[in-house]
């Protein structure tokens, strides 16, 4: 459910937290993504830092610049302002993440857990069975059958949190308990309905079931694709996972450490009404399109 | 001008202030001194800009060798600091001679020390900030704490100021005796997801630190609060444990329930997250965090917004000219 009134709660002397709503989908998340865009455009003085997650914004401010109450009044007037969620258009690049599915490094990862911490299934085989796939294959052709929407891009560094925008692309799979210590730059895991991909070597609760040789965190900001900003995934961009060879691989890896490969990313808008549409006809059996083309 | 890090100490690191400001979106942390009143003054002594790069020092701090001539000024908690094996004072900005040896020892006072050098710690800039983020190996030295052997660079002090200035007695963070902290915590955000009887119960308790703190999360030790109706008739995608949460942005200092254990979230912590944080510890308060060590014992008592911040403004005007005394 969507609130119609904002939710704002304090916490602490620097920071208050907006509920929009009390559920994860993804409905909410627009609306989110869309007051987070509002707030940008306005760059409210004071306003000095937010972190949007499925429902809620975590507002930072410096209170000398800006007064709790009066702040919280700005927001309750922004939020009562937004369009009718049907009519949202949200700035949304499709960026193309090439993986390389069932790879040694994730193997090498998951064997290590398996012996030091606790015997599991292999996690492609894990999250095929759990989503009665007959095979990872199958998990690949599911993963990588459409497009991804970036819900928010935090815990870590750069680390992006991905929901399928096409439901033929959802897998549904419990993660690790208890997690694991480590885990490889470029990790791809799912877990819960979501998909991540792993920016720096931490511990983790995600199946992994593939790794990009991509950074989508580069701190250095030496790649071109980071010349504005360290992190590639913004909140609200799209991903469509490509699957690629060992060879292909490796060649991306060494046109990386190069300096020479080139991102896909396409600019775009992503409308809310399209979208909705598309799912209706897609559950009517009329979308025979494999792709999201709203 | 150049400093030899000859014994690295527990975990020291470069650390500036406020740290990384304006990355929470991108998920990365502010870093940054946890005791930022002590760190803002260590470097105030020594006529740095207060929030210059500096060293943080915990619980034990290192053995280092000037290579050349340096002022500098230490506050915060005691390592009992010596210069060639002769005790100096803290509070004090004072002249180390080129190849003479400093040495921080063990916390016999507070937990963390602050070393500030005329012309600040000069390491790149990452992401506007100096400061260390073990985490992400991102800053101060190759992003990682102090490692013996490792040379360290200072920059040129753009004002020159001399030895024996001190910090007025009344300016210094009072720390604590008897190991109880007294600490102020706004309610909120989740606050409803614990009964008036869990808010009771929550500052009734004596917290006991445990080992298991650093720079991410401090980790305290009591009892079980009880949780409200919505923490248990809530949908499922909020997770099966009582504290789980749709995943939220975390406040830096927020009380953050990750099942039984309680996690103070600190300067490095992750920014996102699915449990609640049902109280939150304001910036003031951290020079009080900074300086408890294990197992002694933290009181929590609520603050409204506006106290937090009448506070927070109250240690902003101590950290400045007017606190040094020559």
């Amino acid at each position: 459910m969507i609130y119609s009134e904002l939710e704002i709660s304090p916490a602490g002397d620097r920071h208050l937290l907006a509920t929009l709503g009390d559920d994860a989908s993804l409905e909410a998340n627009f609306i989110t993504l869309h007051f987070t865009a509002e707030l940008d455009k306005l760059a409210i003085v004071g306003l000095t830092d937010l972190i949007p997650s499925y429902n809620s914004i975590l507002i930072q401010y410096d209170f000398n610049l800006l007064d709790f109450y009066d702040l919280c009044g700005e927001l309750i007037r922004i939020y009562n302002a937004l369009p009718s969620s049907s009519e949202l258009e949200i700035a949304s690049r499709l960026v193309t993440i090439p993986v390389l599915y069932f790879d040694p490094w994730t193997k090498d990862c998951i064997d290590d857990y398996r012996i030091k911490v606790a015997e599991r299934e292999y996690d492609p085989l894990f999250v095929a069975r759990v989503n009665n796939l007959r095979s990872p294959e199958e998990v690949v052709a599911r993963h990588s059958g459409g497009e991804h929407w970036v819900v928010t891009v935090s815990s870590f560094p750069g680390l992006p949190i991905l929901r399928p925008l096409d439901p033929r692309c959802g897998l549904l799979s419990p993660k690790y308990n208890p997690p694991r210590m480590w885990t490889p730059v470029g990790a791809i895991g799912v877990g819960g309905t979501s998909t991540s991909i792993y920016t720096i070597p931490s511990p983790g609760g995600y199946n992994l079931i593939g790794r990009t040789p991509i950074p989508v965190w580069d701190p250095s900001q030496a790649l071109s694709a980071f010349k504005d900003n360290a992190i590639l995934l913004r909140a609200s961009d799209r991903v469509r996972f490509a699957p690629i060879s060992r060879e292909q691989y490796d060649d991306i890896e060494n046109s990386v450490r190069e300096g020479s490969y080139a991102y896909a990313i396409q600019p775009g808008m992503f409308s809310v009404k399209s979208y909705r549409t598309w799912l209706a006809m897609l559950a009517a059996g009329e979308a025979a399109e494999d792709r999201l083309s709203p | 001008m150049t400093i030899t890090v000859l014994k690295p100490g527990l975990e020291t690191t470069v650390q500036d202030y406020p740290g990384r400001v304006g990355m929470l979106r991108n998920g990365v942390p502010p870093s940054g001194p946890l005791d930022d009143w002590s760190f803002r003054l260590a470097n105030l002594l020594v006529g740095n800009d207060p929030g210059m790069a500096a060293l943080e020092c915990q619980f034990v701090g290192p053995t280092v060798r000037f290579e050349q001539a340096a002022l500098i000024g230490i506050c915060g908690g005691n390592l009992s600091p010596k210069l060639d094996s002769v005790p100096i004072p803290m509070w004090t900005s004072l002249r180390a001679k080129a190849g003479q040896v400093l040495s921080l020892g063990g916390a016999v006072g507070g937990a963390r020390a602050y070393l500030a050098v005329a012309g600040g710690i000069d390491v790149p800039i990452v992401m506007g900030s100096r400061s260390t983020y073990v985490t992400a190996r991102l800053g101060g030295i190759e992003g990682r704490s102090l490692a013996a052997g490792r040379t360290l660079a200072v920059g040129q002090p753009s004002v020159v100021v001399g030895a024996g200035r001190s910090v007025l007695s009344a300016h210094r963070p009072p720390l604590s005796n008897g190991g109880i902290h007294q600490i102020s915590v706004v309610p909120g955000p989740k606050h409803d997801w614990v009964t008036s009887a869990g808010h009771q119960q929550f500052y009734a308790t004596g917290w006991k630190l445990t080992s298991r703190s650093n720079r991410v999360g401090f980790r305290i030790q009591g009892e079980q609060i009880e949780f409200s109706h919505r923490a248990y008739e809530k949908d499922p995608e909020n997770g099966d444990h009582p504290s789980n949460i749709i995943d939220i942005g975390y406040p830096i200092g927020g009380i953050n329930w990750a099942g039984e254990t309680p996690i103070i979230l600190m300067h490095d912590c992750i920014t996102l997250g699915g449990f609640i944080v049902p109280f939150t510890v304001p910036s003031g308060e951290f020079w009080k965090l900074a300086q408890a060590r294990p197992r002694e014992v933290l009181r929590f008592a609520p603050v409204s917004v506006e106290e937090a911040q009448e506070v927070r403004r109250g240690i902003d005007e101590i950290c400045s000219q007017r606190s040094i005394e020559d």
